[in-house]
């Protein structure tokens, strides 16, 4: 039986062996609450301090400006929620980019109902920002401008240095939400001036169930969980240690190896890229050529976009997990993806695209085996339109 | 022109796909349009430069004559032709009783559908010849596809519509109004190729030709009726399976 081959890194990572090790000894043997003064406690304590060096490292950050969350949708939304609960009574305008993720989205949607104003900037046709529309959009209301380091649909990378530099001269918070592209990509809050920032330890081959937010020192955000003032009053709850460990081990690899494993990654998804061009022809890429995550590719089958989730099924009959990419499954038909749209997909296109997504444990055998496994597929898909193209016939969904 | 000598970030952040600026730098002497490669050179201008994701096309819409009369080409369909032994067996390997062809005078196979709130049939104004998208939600019956298709019969009173499913060429082409779910209540269409006997009142399982996921299908015979050497036939309490 041939071994499963998982490209959807996107979604979630398979653990890291070295952060399962490292998580190991605190849901056995160390099982202290931190927040104890006795020696059981300060051994956890000491672990949870480690573990904010590892994550902050990640990202240029000190240790102090580093609190843990249940999870990056949890960080997105105390960033964003906290800022405009800081406004009081003032007015409050906030303006994120169209393709962010549900979870700043939907905070922002539930922002709107309680008065705040929420303004989305368009992206081009390859998912990018531009910073004059930026420039344009803020006001002197305006306190926080979010938007995404990567995007988990497109793998896109926006320029969010810039784009923070803009909101910094301004006087206003930038927040960024790096779950896909921490680990993977180079950040550095510091010289990237950035206030605020979401992090998720299972997209970097740590645990679920553990996030982190930046919160650059002097930002005053009031807290979402009040409690018994754990994370420096913002985030109380006793730590889950063994996970926070994890994420710190999984975060410390990741900087450790990211040069040499985007590098090899890169390497992996541009032979399936122009694998891919090669041998299917009507597949295309979304998103930028280059500007993108190292391990992400995004596409699309011009005039079988509806047939991306019986891609997905048959890929994973043949033993390969990709994504649709788009919310064309059966829970979200309904609902054309959000980000294909904002890119100027009309809603028919915006339902269907097929997302592989590279790994730490991905090899170049396997994208081998990935080229030998969808063309055919994709073939397969093919009677109908090419009765379209050679005998007159139609396609047609029954 | 970007030449070898162009100042590297020296962030060795491997997004160009070397461990090194160095090692990128050794790459641009002989393939200086590799610069594209570097992020961090200049956002905008090789945001600018980059080359557009432009879709190769399988299928142009210009040469295209679909047969749906929803876009250029306006030709009835030509039905599929089955020759020699037919399988029987659905892509997930299991048996059923007759293919259901659709009428080689419309434009794809006829169903009869009714939004899930079917308030939406006149708060669209759906009218005969609208180009229509939606997805048959749920127990009738299921398919996980968004289907397109041109509105054939309205009922105002009830919110029923008969359409004739096609490709998604029209809708991208001309538009369309966006029922969101529907439900899928019944076909009709013509048999020909049958290996059971045809009975109103039994349940079948059959294989609509057209389908992309090519599963069956399994409903109540309503309708029968002979024409020539094939049945028109009708079916309705429909699932997948």
């Amino acid at each position: 039986m041939t071994a499963r081959i998982y490209l959807d890194n996107a979604a979630t990572t398979p653990p890291d062996p070295r952060v399962i090790e490292a998580a190991q000894p605190f849901l056995t043997r160390v099982w202290g609450n931190p927040s104890s003064l006795h020696q059981e406690g300060r051994e956890a304590r000491e672990a949870v301090d480690v573990a904010r060096r590892q994550v902050a490292e990640l990202i240029g950050a000190r240790r102090e400006e580093i609190v843990f969350t249940g999870s990056g949708t949890e960080a997105d939304n105390m960033a964003i929620q906290g800022v405009a609960l800081a406004a009081g009574d003032r007015p409050c305008h906030v303006v994120v980019s169209a393709i962010e993720h549900p979870a700043v989205l939907e905070c922002c949607r539930a922002l709107e109902q309680r008065g705040v104003a929420v303004e989305l900037l368009p992206v081009n046709a390859e998912g990018i920002v531009d910073p004059a529309d930026l420039e344009r959009s803020l006001r002197p209301e305006t306190r926080l401008v979010s938007v995404m380091a990567a995007n988990n649909v497109l793998g896109t990378l926006q320029p969010v240095a810039e784009l923070a530099g803009i909101a910094r001269r301004r006087g206003v918070l930038f927040h960024t939400d790096a779950v896909q592209a921490a680990g993977k990509t180079p950040i550095n809050v510091q010289s990237q001036q950035i206030d605020l920032l979401s992090l998720s330890a299972h997209k970097l081959h740590g645990p679920k169930g553990i996030g982190a937010l930046y919160v650059r020192d002097g930002v005053k955000l009031p807290p979402l969980v009040p409690g018994g003032g754990q994370e420096g009053g913002r985030r109380s709850g006793t730590e889950n240690v063994a996970a926070i460990v994890a994420f710190g081990r999984a975060a410390e690899i990741a900087r450790l190896e990211m040069a040499s494993e985007a590098a090899r990654l890169v390497r992996i998804r541009d032979f399936i890229i122009d694998s891919l061009s090669q041998a299917i022809d009507n597949s295309y890429l979304i998103g930028h050529r280059f500007r993108r995550l190292p391990g992400h590719i995004c596409l699309g089958f011009e005039g079988m976009e509806g047939e991306a989730i019986k891609l997905l099924l048959a890929l994973d009959e043949a033993g390969v997990a990709v994504s649709s990419g788009s919310a064309c499954s059966s829970n979200h038909a309904g609902q054309p993806s959000h980000v294909l749209q904002a890119i100027g997909f009309n809603p028919i296109k915006a339902r269907g695209s097929l997302r592989i997504t590279l790994g730490r444990f991905n090899t170049m055998a396997e994208a081998e085996r990935l080229m030998e496994v969808l063309p055919p597929i994709v073939r397969s898909l093919r009677p109908m339109h090419g009765m379209m193209r050679h005998d007159k016939r139609t396609s047609a969904a029954v | 022109m970007v030449t070898s000598n162009v100042e590297l970030p020296g962030l060795n952040c491997g997004l160009c796909g070397f461990r090194t600026c160095e090692e990128f730098r050794s790459q641009l002497a002989s393939s200086p349009e590799s610069v594209r490669r570097c992020i961090h050179l200049s956002e905008n201008r090789i945001q600018q430069d980059a080359p557009a994701a432009q879709p190769t096309l399988a299928v142009q819409a210009e040469s295209c004559s679909t047969g749906c009369g929803s876009c250029s080409g306006g030709q009835t369909i030509a039905r599929p032709q089955m020759k020699g032994q037919l399988p029987w067996k659905d892509s997930l390997g299991r048996d059923f009783d007759f293919y259901l062809e659709h009428f080689p005078e419309e434009p794809g196979p006829r169903e009869i559908i009714i939004p899930h709130n079917p308030i939406i049939t006149r708060e669209l104004d759906v009218q005969v010849g609208d180009i229509l998208i939606g997805r048959p939600l749920g127990m009738s019956c299921g398919c996980p596809i968004t289907h397109c298709g041109v509105a054939t019969q309205v009922d105002m009173r009830t919110g029923v519509i008969v359409w004739c499913v096609t490709g998604p060429l029209g809708p991208r082409a001309k538009g369309f109004k966006d029922l969101g779910y529907y439900i899928a209540e019944g076909y009709e269409g013509l048999v020909k190729n049958t290996r059971s006997e045809l009975r109103v009142g039994m349940r079948y399982y059959f294989q609509p030709h057209m389908c992309m996921l090519q599963w069956r299908h399994s409903g109540l015979l309503n309708y029968l009726n002979r024409t020539g050497d094939q049945w028109q036939v009708r079916l309705e309490g429909l699932w997948i399976g």
